[in-house]
């Protein structure tokens, strides 16, 4: 029994770190229709922040919100300069985005080197619940994510700005014919998008090595999470990072991480065989 | 508030479909252009919008060049258009579509009223769900209603009960009598008698006649013209 609570609260937290990272590359890619290979980097540089945050001496707690607005400036000068002339050619921007990410790692790696740098656990030691001892900073972690992953999906479907996604990705023309600025819209869409990736990057920077690569160990499992969950509605993020956390979870139970790593492969296979064919770009 | 095109040419890829379409529409008058199908009206409304770029040519508005301008920025300049087609947002409620053209939910009743009770209440329901004809009529009530200076209008009738189709000529001459200006892109000819003050002919992509609608040889013309 108790290992069984350990795998659920594994699975939970795995679920967590997977929602929070795919959030935004559903946002992009369900808005803009933009599948953004680089947003394994905007966890990184997340990362890079809570290392820069922990290096000056200020608590890590900082660094989240620190990390999303860093990351919104970002995400918000790369719509503007690169993005905004592409969006409409999704080929384009796959090798855009592709560019990017291989020079958003060479600038991490120039400024802070090659190194393996480390983020100290803000809140190290176990909390006893349940029957079974669990890390604190990983119940902390699946609560955020929680927050984050909800005022996100409420966001964009309880607001004004969500049933403006909603209209742009329903017609983009028509939008555009009601006044609406859709320009500004994704502008918006993008540095959310990469702030919650800053989010993500900044609460996993104590899990493991901060390194100018550790953003190409979150991309294919986000993808995984947007293809399963499907990229036509926001809240498939979270059903997607649920399937694909509870998938890993089992298969980890039952054999190993390799195949858990197939598992969820043969998963997003299966869901892509079988889903109807929907417009790219559609958040509902 | 004026509306001129001058010389203007767009189309669909490498088709061309307007041949250099000059035009004008004046706060205060109703313009109905006609045309046969394919003649390049409803081309003439997403180009004067915007949702179509031009190949050539010019638009101003009150002298404002708007040519390269997005649909976003005219219609905040003063124009408004309802399309024959995908007017609404389908898969939203009618609130949302009400929202989104910048209605706040206190004046949702006055929009959804105007025209009798069709859409009275309604706010809750999937655009998608109305019959073609209250799509209709509700995408020209949210037009209508909004502040717009010009409206282009590509058909608003069709597919309307005869007394509907009278309740809406009613309610775009309200608009011009207020002031408004209105290019009305109309088959239902008696309507576009009715209402406009002047005529324009569109026949493949090119303005053939024009004139003023009380001009009785006009109308004649006018008349052969769809008929043949």
């Amino acid at each position: 029994m108790d290992a069984l609570t350990l795998e659920l609260l594994n699975g939970a937290s795995l679920f967590a770190i997977l929602a929070i990272v795919a959030l935004g590359l559903g946002i992009v890619f369900g808005l803009m229709g933009v599948i953004n290979l680089a947003h394994g980097e905007f966890v990184m540089l997340g990362a890079y922040v809570a290392y820069v945050v922990h290096t000056v001496g200020l608590n890590h707690w900082l660094s989240v919100p620190l990390a999303a607005v860093v990351l919104f400036v970002l995400g918000v000068v790369i719509e503007v300069g690169l993005i905004r002339r592409i969006h409409r050619q999704p080929e384009l921007t796959i090798l855009a985005t592709f560019g990017l990410s291989v020079c958003l790692r060479q600038v991490a790696e120039l400024v802070f080197s090659k190194d393996f740098r480390s983020v100290p656990n803000p809140v190290p030691g176990a909390t006893e619940a349940f029957g079974v001892l669990f890390p604190t900073y990983r119940y902390l972690l699946i609560a955020i994510a929680a927050v984050v992953v909800a005022a996100t999906l409420l966001a964009f479907t309880r607001s004004r700005f969500g049933l403006v996604v909603r209209a742009i990705v329903a017609d983009r023309d028509l939008a555009e014919s009601a006044g609406i600025r859709t320009g500004m819209t994704n502008l918006c869409a993008f540095g959310v998008g990469a702030a919650t990736a800053g989010i993500a990057g900044a609460l996993v920077a104590p899990l493991g090595a901060v390194e100018p690569q550790a953003g190409l160990a979150y991309l294919p499992g986000a993808f995984l999470v947007v293809i399963v969950g499907g990229y036509n509605r926001l809240w498939g993020v979270a059903a997607g990072a649920l399937t694909v956390a509870a998938v890993q979870t089992g298969v980890i139970h039952f054999y190993d991480a390799v195949w858990a790593q197939i598992a969820s492969l043969a998963l997003a296979v299966l869901v892509l065989q079988f889903r109807r064919p929907t417009p790219a770009g559609a958040v509902a | 508030m004026r509306l001129e095109a001058t010389d203007l040419r767009s189309g669909y890829g490498t088709v061309p479909v307007l041949h250099g379409v000059s035009l004008t529409v004046s706060s205060g008058e109703i313009v109905a252009l006609v045309g046969r199908n394919g003649a390049g009206k409803t081309t003439l409304v997403k180009t004067v919008l915007g949702v179509l770029r031009s190949t050539g040519g010019a638009l101003h508005l009150d002298g404002v060049d708007i040519t390269r301008m997005p649909p976003s920025r005219r219609v905040r300049a003063g124009l408004r258009a309802t399309f024959q087609e995908r007017a609404l947002f389908g898969a939203l409620t009618v609130s949302d579509n009400l929202r989104l053209s910048g209605f706040g939910s206190e004046s949702h009743d006055r929009v959804l009223d105007a025209f009798g009770p069709a859409l009275s209440g309604r706010g809750s329901q999937r655009t998608g769900t109305l019959s073609g004809g209250e799509q209709k009529m509700l995408a020209a009530a949210i037009a209508l209603a909004t502040d717009a200076s010009l409206l282009v209008m590509d058909e608003p009738t069709e597919g309307l009960q005869p007394s509907n189709v009278a309740l809406l000529g009613d309610h775009i001459e309200s608009a011009r009598d207020a002031g408004r200006g209105v290019l009305l892109i109309e088959q239902h000819l008696e309507l576009a008698k009715r209402l406009a003050d002047r005529f324009i002919v569109l026949e493949k992509g090119e303005v053939v006649d024009s004139g003023p609608a009380a001009d009785p040889d006009l109308a004649a013309r006018v008349a052969r013209r769809l008929l043949i």
